[in-house]
């Protein structure tokens, strides 16, 4: 995959706790995606792992529990085991995803979530969605905008991470393009169209509620649909 | 494919030129304060460990992270048994991948640090019974120039022009001048030349990739 210039990237803030470990597996994916499309960050996160690991090696230990095992014997057997020459090699699937009009070449990590095979269904106005069931705690889906398209315009209650692959949209904040990364928390409202179709990885922590006109009576659905594909969690 | 290596040469040669390193054992100085004798550093215990095998710093190395990967386990899953769980499954990865530990990437405390915390993320998700298809390999990748293998594919065009190859090879970093000299001049296996330089398994095959990927662009520029 070729690396490109992008616009927006994750915070500090996130990349921090990226690589601390501290996030939902559906962030962790998008900000994969992005960090696989991106060499700022790339080189961002190797400074990020040298701090955090230097701060884990020489923290005082915190932990009530200390550690206590018996030690010999899993030295024992753990040095019975053969040492690795070489890396395990994983032949890479090619991972594309074919839309009505272009096929999209995906980052690896999302590749792989989606190796299980999508299912697309209509939303109306253009827009298909396809779920990934991988976090029990968001909401993970690739997005698809036909070209002209626009969706109902939509409040957020919880945070929503949105990872654009392929294409281009906009909204009332910007304009975002390939491997932009865009991170809006609750009561932004917004409305995104595209001129040209876009493909999006959208990690959602919360239903979305539309405010706007008919679509409002998705909201129902919406919910419902949220906790089927957020797990068998009765709200 | 072939723009995709040129770039991942550029990018590391850039890093390597930045660190200004004077000799080739430079680079495999650990961050650990000097306080800390040089046959003791956790750089050299992982040396031992990866190329010798060596019992007596492994047990050291165990000594000096097992509570450290205890506490992450703690913070992360607030579990004790799924914490010691995560000690012998780290320190079993630390062991079996010694080898391929590169020191142009990283410092051992990185390194150890960043497999536990994928070792951390595949058991909470594994005993959470949530899919498995994204593990924390996928979501953290190791360097991204260790995907590629292409040494191995590129000798015999290189064997062809080795008239040239000396000329060529004085220009690459000295690091990466000793790999090529012990591998392709005293035709060393990759072991033997890693234990003759004191560098890892990984750092080496690395340095070779990088200095084949160079010389490719050298003697491609030079007609
Ligand atoms: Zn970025």
């Amino acid at each position: 995959m070729t690396t490109m210039k992008s616009n927006l990237h994750p915070s500090t803030e996130m990349l921090e706790k990226f690589v601390s470990g501290d996030l939902s597996v559906g962030v962790n994916l998008a900000i994969s995606a992005h960090v696989e499309m991106c060499d700022h960050c790339k080189s961002a996160i190797q400074q990020i792992e040298l701090r955090t690991a230097d701060q884990w090696t020489n923290a005082e230990s915190s932990s009530p529990a200390v550690y206590q095992a018996d030690t010999a014997s899993m030295i024992d057997s753990i040095i019975a085991t053969p040492q690795l020459k070489e890396p395990i090699e994983e032949e890479s699937e090619v991972g594309s995803i074919h839309m009505l009009d272009r096929s999209v070449k995906l980052p690896k990590v999302l590749a792989k979530a989606a190796s299980e095979g999508l299912v697309w269904k209509q939303l109306g106005a253009g827009i298909s969605q396809a779920d990934v069931k991988i976090d029990e705690e968001a909401h993970c889906s690739f997005l698809y905008m036909k070209p002209g398209s626009q969706t109902p315009v939509h409040k957020h209650q919880g945070t929503e991470t949105t990872l654009v692959l392929d294409g281009s949209m906009t909204d009332e904040l910007g304009e975002y393009g390939k491997s932009d990364f865009i991170f809006r928390t609750n009561n932004d409202t917004h409305q995104p169209r595209t001129e040209d179709g876009c493909l999006c990885f959208s990690v959602l922590d919360s239903p979305l509620t539309f405010t706007k006109g008919l679509a409002r009576l998705l909201n129902p659905i919406n919910k419902l649909r949220f906790q089927r594909a957020v797990g068998s969690r009765v709200s | 494919m072939t723009t995709l290596n040129a770039t991942m040469d550029h990018m590391h040669m850039g890093n390597l030129a930045s660190k200004a390193e004077p000799a080739s054992k430079a680079a495999s100085t650990s961050s650990r304060p000097l306080t800390q004798s040089d046959t003791d550093s956790d750089e050299k215990l992982l040396l031992d460990v990866g190329n010798h095998q060596s019992r007596e710093a492994f047990n050291k190395l165990f000594e000096r992270f097992s509570n450290k990967i205890f506490a992450h386990g703690m913070k992360i899953t607030r579990n004790e048994q799924l914490s010691k769980d995560l000690v012998q499954e780290a320190m079993m990865t630390v062991w079996q991948k010694a080898p391929l530990y590169n020191s142009d990437r990283g410092n051992v405390q990185s390194w150890i640090f960043t497999l536990t915390r994928n070792r951390c993320f595949d058991m909470l998700r594994k005993q959470k019974r949530q899919p498995l298809c994204v593990s924390a390999d996928d979501i953290w990748p190791a360097g991204m120039e260790d995907s590629e293998s292409l040494v191995e594919r590129d000798q015999g065009s290189l064997a062809v022009e080795f008239s040239n190859i000396e000329r060529f090879l004085t220009q690459l970093p000295e690091a990466q001048q000793a790999v090529v000299e012990k591998v392709y001049l005293l035709n060393l296996t990759h072991e033997e030349a890693a234990a003759d330089l004191e560098i890892p398994l990984g750092t080496l095959k690395s340095r070779l990739r990088l200095a084949m990927g160079k010389l490719r662009q050298l003697i491609g520029t030079s007609e």
